[in-house]
């Protein structure tokens, strides 16, 4: 049955949002902000001049998105599908599967500005090219960051099962095989966007604090820092704002993928 | 035989067997780049001789010995992280208390507290230190922010999560809206809240360190990218890379611990 949606509470939930955030903007455009925060337009840029420059910029800004997404994406596929096979060995395996669980869990403790720098030095030898050799570096560094979540959740999702379920593939005479392949995985399924929702937004991050650290200067997070060291506080920004659409766009896709993916079960 | 089996299949020693493998790895992976290259401290160096470096007692800025350095400037990266950490908390509960006293505040704070999360808070790290212009207010209020969103959006979960029926029964009892957080709602997002502290314990000791890096001064960031320009030896960057390793786990463990004993429930869990 399809639920009855207040008119009134949904207006409310767009129209307040909305007017905050007008209200910011405006207060940022007339310099209210800058008496508030006791800064000047150097440093916090109007909204319009940030506009500009992205869109002066946009060709050298669209270069440094690539880099960077190339980066989050590919981390995050390889720490997923890694995570995800930590995962199964967790199943089948239970009681040492469980304890190396434990320890990729702890790993997420490990801050990632400690990650970088030591996959840097252990990449150095992958490639004569310094492009490559930071690339490999940085994807590693999103892989390790995304592994934790995945693998936490996808045995979460393959193991606590609906109840009865297990009982009705013993009645069906079902071996190990045919219960992981038709209980135990599409019932991890939701539990893999769980993961996914923790980790997409972390894979930016875990990409664009690795470039701080790479040796070849590429991508959205090291032209913000870049850009701060030479003082072009503007164009700074104007890659703060393309991080924050990166993220939020990464989101609104996973959110779209997952609203397709779940659909039957809803 | 009933009792090594046992042993043998606790959590404590699976897990003993997987640090002890990860060991061997590492050591196997450090024995091969001792052999291949000129400076195996700068790849991969032996666990031993970060140990030795810990204990030795060479000084090595003239003053300090390398554990001495690290403590100092340890001391002072993990309390402007537990400032910017206390802030954090203390701003991301009131804010959840209020959005769950008030529709309109949630309805205004919700979308923005979605963008904090995905927003990449580290990557604003040199900008923020650029607008305040003071690297240690700057620290603090990544650290606070990056512990804000995991707080409020666990604790405002916690509040959402009590059920109907003690809505009720609250209401039969003609409880006011005070007795209502108090007796109910508050116990109720208790667990909810330390989830929200055990996520971001480590988050802020990232930031700060992160945020050490930008500029010079005293802080583990700053040492680490010293060490790493070769102002002096490759082995306090692995200490300080263990160290921090190290510090985000027990901070993460850690507030667990003060779960348990602050929260009687668990204790109580625990027994049975």
């Amino acid at each position: 049955m399809p639920k009855k949606i207040n008119v009134k509470t949904a207006a409310g939930s767009v129209i307040y949002p909305t007017l905050f955030g007008a209200a910011v903007i405006i207060s940022w455009q007339t310099g209210f902000l800058h008496k508030l925060l006791k800064t000047d337009e150097y440093v916090l840029p109007y909204p319009t001049k940030i506009l500009h420059i992205m869109h002066e910029n946009s060709d050298k800004i669209m270069l440094n998105v690539q880099a960077s997404v190339k980066v989050a994406l590919l981390g995050l596929l390889l720490g997923s599908l890694i995570g995800y096979f930590i995962a199964i060995i967790a199943t089948v395996f239970p009681k040492y599967g469980s304890g190396g669980l434990t320890i990729v869990s702890a790993f997420n403790a490990i801050p990632i500005v400690a990650l970088a720098p030591v996959f840097i030095n252990w990449t150095k030898d992958v490639s004569e090219e310094a492009e490559v050799r930071s690339m490999v570096a940085k994807v590693l560094v999103v892989t390790v960051t995304s592994m934790a979540a995945m693998s936490v959740n996808a045995y979460r999702g393959l193991t606590e099962l609906p109840p009865f379920s297990d009982d009705l593939m013993k009645t069906y005479a079902a071996g190990k095989v045919t219960e992981f392949f038709k209980l135990r995985l599409p019932n991890s399924l939701p539990y893999i966007f769980t993961a996914l929702r923790v980790s997409v937004p972390g894979s930016v991050i875990g990409a664009l604090v690795s470039e701080y650290f790479a040796e070849y200067i590429i991508g959205v997070g090291r032209q913000i820092r870049e850009n701060i060291l030479i003082a072009q506080y503007a164009t700074a920004w104007a890659y703060i704002i393309t991080a924050c659409i990166i993220g939020i766009a990464m989101y609104i896709v996973l959110m779209i993928v997952e609203t397709i993916a779940l659909r039957k079960r809803k | 035989m009933k009792k090594i089996k046992r042993i043998l299949t606790s959590k404590i020693f699976v897990t003993l067997i997987w640090i002890v493998a990860l060991i061997v790895v590492w050591e196997l992976f450090a024995f091969h780049v001792e052999q291949t290259k000129r400076t195996p401290e700068n790849i991969q160096p032996h666990l031993s001789g970060i140990v030795d470096s810990l204990t030795s007692s060479r000084k090595i800025n003239g003053s300090q010995t390398a554990l001495q350095m690290v403590m100092e400037n340890a001391k002072a990266t993990l309390s402007r992280a537990g400032i910017g950490y206390i802030i954090g908390i203390a701003a991301g509960s009131v804010l959840a208390l209020f959005m769950s006293l008030s529709g309109v505040i949630e309805k205004l704070a919700f979308p923005y507290l979605m963008l904090i999360q995905l927003i990449p808070i580290l990557g604003m790290a040199p900008i923020i230190n650029a607008i305040t212009g003071d690297i240690a207010k700057s620290r603090i209020i990544i650290a606070a922010i990056l512990t804000f969103y995991p707080v409020a959006a666990n604790t405002l979960a916690g509040f959402k999560s009590v059920q109907k029926e003690k809505h009720e029964l609250m209401y039969s009892y003609a409880a006011n809206k005070f007795q209502l957080y108090t007796k109910t709602m508050i116990p109720a997002c208790i667990p909810y809240f330390f989830t929200g502290l055990k996520i971001s314990a480590p988050m802020a000791i990232t930031a700060s360190i992160l945020v050490d890096t930008l500029q010079g001064g005293i802080g583990l960031g700053c040492l680490l990218s010293q060490s790493l320009k070769g102002a002096m030896t490759r082995y306090v960057f692995w200490d300080i890379v263990f160290f921090s390793a190290v510090i985000g786990i027990l901070s993460f463990y850690l507030m667990g611990v003060l779960e348990t004993i602050l929260c009687p429930y668990k204790r109580i869990g625990k027994k049975e």
